[in-house]
């Protein structure tokens, strides 16, 4: 099919409509759509933009939108794949904000809330879990997470700082770390 | 006007600074409803729910639902476009420079630190919201009974969504919230 700015909106629109349960299905929906029904990248181009949007920051389904929309359009192709993928968030959240005001004082609704709160709370740990298994591997990345928990939870810095800091932090420690492994070579 | 630039400005910043995409963004989410009051923090546990059933990444959702509530349908055009708007020019720049990235050693350095940082920037999120939640002595079991399960058997998000909707409804009939 057709690469033109409409084509890959409207690609783009349908992923994000399908889109639910934040995110984690993203891969396997992109792959349907853009890999096996247009064959606009292969699996591998998919694959590298997946690993690369989660690497960077920001949110990821955007992440790998741009990068897809740019390998095929440049620019231009960047722009109309995350308006695609982000517009039916945008037009769901806005009908249920209306929505929201109407019901949200009624008392079963309340309890309902309540309830989906300790829910919510459950998903987040599900969340911590899954990423400790894959950032915390060593005595170097145990102590980043203890030192950025103390400082979160302290809630005296500001959250950017933290990240800023781990950043450069991490630059150092790699750099001795490579600078070690070079001397043990020599 | 100094709300509309103040969204953008907040929103702007967790395009830049949450790593780790879907939750990543909570830790700043949950910063911004103390700072600001454009929603609370249990509007933003509601959101955060609301978002596992309706289409679009969780980011996004909550940006839309921020700005709609503090300037209407401008305020949720300027925040959600302003969440994305730093990926936008960071995978322009990273495109460009795609090989290098790969294996530039300073980036594998910095990627290697942020994972552990944003993963207690989360955690840290999970404590709070224990702690200001109202769970008193019934959402406090509800709460230990789900975690257990999902130790031992990972199920998919809407059964924890589901059972606790459902058990608030219970409680709730029963009168037992406060409890």
């Amino acid at each position: 099919m057709d690469k033109n700015f409409y084509s890959i909106f409207k690609t783009f629109f349908k992923v994000g409509t399908m889109l639910l349960g934040g995110g984690y299905v993203i891969l396997p929906l992109l792959t349907s759509e853009l890999v096996e029904k247009k064959k606009w990248i292969t699996s591998d181009e998919l694959c590298e933009y997946y690993a690369l949007g989660a690497a960077l920051p920001g949110i990821i389904a955007a992440n790998t939108a741009i990068f897809t929309g740019r390998k095929l359009l440049g620019t231009r192709g960047a722009i109309a794949a995350v308006t695609g993928m982000i517009l039916p968030a945008f037009i769901s959240i806005i009908i249920l904000a209306y929505l929201f005001s109407a019901i949200v004082s009624i008392p079963t609704v309340q309890h309902i809330f309540w309830g989906v709160g300790v829910g919510v709370i459950v998903l987040l740990f599900m969340a911590v879990k899954e990423m400790w298994t894959k950032s915390v591997t060593d005595k170097f990345t145990l102590i980043i997470y203890l030192a950025s928990l103390i400082a979160t939870l302290s809630g005296k810095i500001p959250l950017p700082l933290i990240i800023i800091a781990s950043i450069i932090i991490g630059i150092l420690w790699q750099q001795y770390e490579d600078k070690k492994k070079s001397k043990e070579e020599l | 006007m100094g709300l509309y630039i103040q969204l953008f400005w907040q929103f702007f910043q967790i395009g830049i600074f949450s790593f780790g995409g879907g939750y990543a963004t909570m830790p700043f989410l949950y910063e911004i409803a103390s700072k600001f009051h454009w929603y609370s923090t249990s509007e933003l546990t509601n959101m955060l729910a609301i978002s596992s059933i309706t289409p679009g990444p969780v980011g996004v959702n909550v940006a839309t639902f921020a700005g709609f509530n503090s300037g209407g349908i401008l305020g949720s055009l300027l925040a959600t476009t302003a969440v994305v708007l730093p990926s936008f020019i960071i995978v322009t720049i990273v495109s460009k420079t795609l090989e290098k990235f790969k294996t530039n050693r300073m980036v594998k350095g910095a990627v290697r630190s942020i994972k552990p940082a944003g993963c207690a920037l989360l955690t840290s999120v999970g404590i709070k919201l224990i702690f200001t939640s109202n769970l008193h002595l019934f959402g406090t079991i509800l709460l230990v009974a789900l975690i257990s399960t999902s130790f031992i058997k990972k199920l998919d998000p809407l059964f924890y969504l589901g059972i606790s909707a459902i058990a608030g409804l219970i409680i709730g009939y029963l009168n037992w919230i406060g409890v």
